[in-house]
């Protein structure tokens, strides 16, 4: 009997120990997770502000002339101009701004083989030893946005690490990739709360984590080179560093991208968890302890009291899950900190969003004069105009974070699915209409979904405005509605515009994705991607039906609302 | 106008245009196209012209580079080096002329329809300058800039004609795009007209 309660006790101190040890560890993880997947987001909302610069940028017919009819030597003088709103000047830029991380420190243009073409002077780029600037060239001129980290060799204590994003200027003639431009900005630093997490960055074969000792340098060098030389998954891994047992994460913080591989790295002494599990230990032992020796009375007392250890083992069991809450809470803590980093790219898109309303009531504010010229006039209201347009691509990006926090809740409801396609339609009314278009439509008189009505017509408005968008002159929209025998309801969309090529089909969902480059289109690419992320918040799927033959057809699927009871007077 | 006062011999024939780019459309409009870095006309034309040791006109040419419909018209023009070249803006809307080519760099401003006297700049320097507007990203016009006072623009089927030649050795030139000027040489006879066909 002894030996069946002693071997019991063991088991589940062995088991309580090695699980809360899992915890911690797999807490950690899930933090470092959460704090990349908050860098990302941070990385989406510096580049939609690019994207939209670059858009209007690679439009200015100077930057053409200069890239195209062989004047390089007027590219960064022509450049500096427009570029002048993202370019931080160290002096006269207030902290706040710089807070985001949205200024640049400096920038760079590639030719069309991916060189650096160099700068006239250094004065309005942001300078740059020549080995450094070297070292932004690409293989090759990149088609797609490209994140990178370049350490600054000629200042070896600050400020060394730079994130750097290229982003490719495509002909407006022919479509093709002529240039790109490449961006440097200050690294965003995280903080790791109360948890003593040293973070810093692998790139070279080096790695930049200046708190640490030259030995642990060394030691931590040495396992990520042999973890990424054996591929080795990118999961924590124990490593001993001045005689410290700590958890080693890392993470390619640039997937897929031309330039260098970049890694995350963090180090996290165990010393915190060893700590954590010593107090287990021995809150854990005391309760075997008790265990042990109410096993050995009760052992004595088996053949008359059979019932009392069994009785003292669920109260032992009651003590022993106490202390597991305890632990538990304390995990809950940690994973406060996780959401509130997850919410930090939520918080900067309502920091972006008020700069950008002062600047449009400015922009409005001067409209007014009436002793305006017609050519300011005309400049001030292509400036009104792009702060609308960066307003709504902050309102979907808060949306957007929202949706990827986990914080946007559906208050379902049912929803009039009808009436929200008349109300476009009535809209559409109202609107100048330079393509002629007809609409067609196949509705039931009213069909009842279950969603919150502001998201649900996001969702509609969404595709029949993309419908209205991609479409050609005296083309055609057909709007069809239909609900099955198990209550999910079909709303399939048409349109005569371009068919969209076979391998952009696979990415049209995907954020900031375009049309074909140069279209005359407004947008910003997240559309899709919002109302996917919202069907699917309504338990609902969104699906590109097929583009060929100048017909392309979306269909979103709702659930349809529940018939109401009637309540009341009963 | 010295060259008229000696006895003319004339060259007529034929340059082989390239393929167009696009299918053929009723009205289609000339544009600039640009492809792998060489520019050209699309439909394509060419401008064939006599390469010689000749005087410059004086009083220098005047030409014209009007801007209409958002458009440049005609979208190739061919002068002789040292031609002036106004460029008068029949549009209701502004419009910045400038080129940042080679052999002519320059920038009106802004400037309206009512603005005197017309905008203009001197070509001096012989080569192709392709022209922009600031405001209007998608024009594009050509001024093909060369060191002789006899050219001239093909017809879209290909076919020219340089009248009021003087009679001698020398080589007759025709440009075709950015990259491409083909060439060959002709003997003129005084008061002949001369084949020569551009394959």
């Amino acid at each position: 009997m002894m030996l069946v309660v002693s071997a019991v006790t063991a088991g589940a101190i062995y088991f309580a120990e090695r699980s809360a040890g899992l915890t911690v560890a797999h807490e950690l993880e899930r933090r470092f997770q959460a704090e990349l997947d908050a860098l990302h987001n941070m990385q989406e909302i510096r580049q939609a502000v690019l994207v939209e610069r670059c858009r209007t940028l690679v439009r200015k017919p100077r930057l053409h002339a200069a890239l195209e009819d062989g004047a390089l030597d007027l590219l960064y003088p022509n450049a500096e101009d427009e570029l002048r709103d993202i370019m931080a000047d160290a002096q006269e830029l207030p902290a706040a701004q710089t807070r985001y991380a949205l200024q640049a420190l400096f920038y760079r243009f590639l030719n069309r083989y991916g060189a650096v073409i160099t700068p006239p002077n250094m004065d309005r780029v942001g300078s740059l030893l020549g080995e450094d600037a070297a070292r932004l060239t690409l293989p090759t001129v990149p088609e797609q946005m490209q994140f990178g980290y370049l350490v600054r060799q000629s200042e070896p204590t600050n400020n060394t690490v730079s994130e750097v994003i290229a982003m490719p200027i495509f002909s407006s003639e022919t479509g093709e990739v002529i240039a790109a431009i490449v961006l440097g900005f200050k690294p965003i630093n995280f903080g790791h709360g109360d948890l003593e997490i040293k973070s810093g960055l692998w790139l070279d074969g080096k790695l930049w984590l200046a708190p640490l000792s030259s030995s642990a340098q060394m030691a931590v060098s040495e396992a990520v080179e042999k973890a990424l030389s054996n591929s080795a998954p990118e999961r924590p891994f124990e490593i001993a560093l001045d005689h410290t047992p700590c958890f080693l994460f890392f993470k390619r913080l640039n997937p897929g991208s031309l330039f260098p591989p970049a890694y995350e790295v963090c180090i996290y002494p165990l010393t915190e968890l060893a700590a954590r599990q010593k107090t287990l230990r021995l809150q854990i032992g005391g309760v075997g302890l008790l265990f042990l020796v109410g096993g050995f009375i009760a052992s004595n007392f088996v053949s008359i009291h059979l019932s009392r250890p069994v009785e003292k083992l669920e109260h032992d069991s009651a003590e022993n899950l106490e202390q597991r809450k305890r632990v538990e809470a304390v995990l809950d803590l940690t994973s406060e900190e996780l959401q509130r980093s997850i919410r930090f790219s939520a918080d900067a898109s309502h920091q972006l969003k008020t700069p950008v309303t002062v600047l449009r009531a400015g922009l409005e504010e001067l409209l007014v004069d009436e002793k305006l010229k017609p050519e300011v006039r005309e400049e001030i209201s292509a400036l009104v105009y792009q702060t609308v347009k960066l307003t709504s691509i902050i309102e979907d990006l808060l949306l957007l974070s929202r949706v990827d926090a986990g914080h946007l809740q559906i208050e379902f409801g049912p929803v009039n699915l009808v009436q929200l396609i008349e109300g476009w339609l009535d809209d559409l009314g109202a609107l100048p209409d330079p393509f002629s278009l007809s609409i067609e439509t196949d509705l039931p008189a009213t069909l009842m979904v279950d969603g919150e009505k502001r998201y649900t017509s996001l969702i509609v408005q969404n595709l029949l405005e993309n419908a209205r968008k991609y479409n050609q002159p005296k083309g055609r929209i057909r709007i069809t509605a239909r609900v099955d025998n198990v209550g999910r309801v079909f709303l399939v969309i048409g349109n005569t515009g371009h068919s969209i090529p076979l391998v952009a089909q696979g990415h049209i969902f995907e954020r900031f994705h375009r049309g074909v480059v140069g279209e005359n289109v407004p947008g910003h690419g997240l559309g899709l991607n919002l109302a996917r992320e919202l069907a699917h918040l309504h338990h609902g799927e969104l699906r590109l039906v097929g583009s060929t033959g100048g017909w392309t057809e979306f269909e979103v699927t709702f659930l349809a609302a529940k018939p109401q009871t009637v309540s009341g007077f009963v | 106008m010295a060259p008229v006062l000696v006895a003319q011999s004339s060259i007529e024939g034929r340059v082989t245009l390239p393929k167009s780019m696009s299918l053929p459309v009723v009205n289609k409009r000339y544009e600039i196209v640009s492809k792998a870095g060489i520019v050209s006309t699309n439909p394509p034309l060419a401008v064939v012209y006599l390469e010689g040791a000749f005087p410059r006109a004086m009083p220098a040419p005047v030409a014209q580079m009007c801007q209409k419909d958002l458009a440049f018209v005609p979208m190739l023009l061919a002068v002789q080096a040292g031609t002036k070249v106004e460029f008068p803006n029949q549009d209701d809307t502004y419009h910045n002329i400038f080129s940042y080519s080679t052999p002519k760099r320059f920038d009106l401003g802004r400037y309206r329809a009512d603005e005197r006297p017309v905008p203009y700049e001197v070509f001096d320097v012989a080569g192709l300058v392709t022209l922009r507007c600031d405001i209007h990203e998608h024009m594009r016009g050509l001024i093909l800039v060369v060191d002789t006072p006899y050219f001239v623009v093909t017809e879209a089927d290909g076919r020219f004609r340089l009248n009021g030649l003087p009679p001698g050795r020398y080589k007759v030139k025709a440009w075709l795009n950015s990259k491409t000027t083909l060439e060959q040489p002709v003997d003129l006879q005084t008061g002949s007209v001369t084949h020569v066909d551009f394959q």
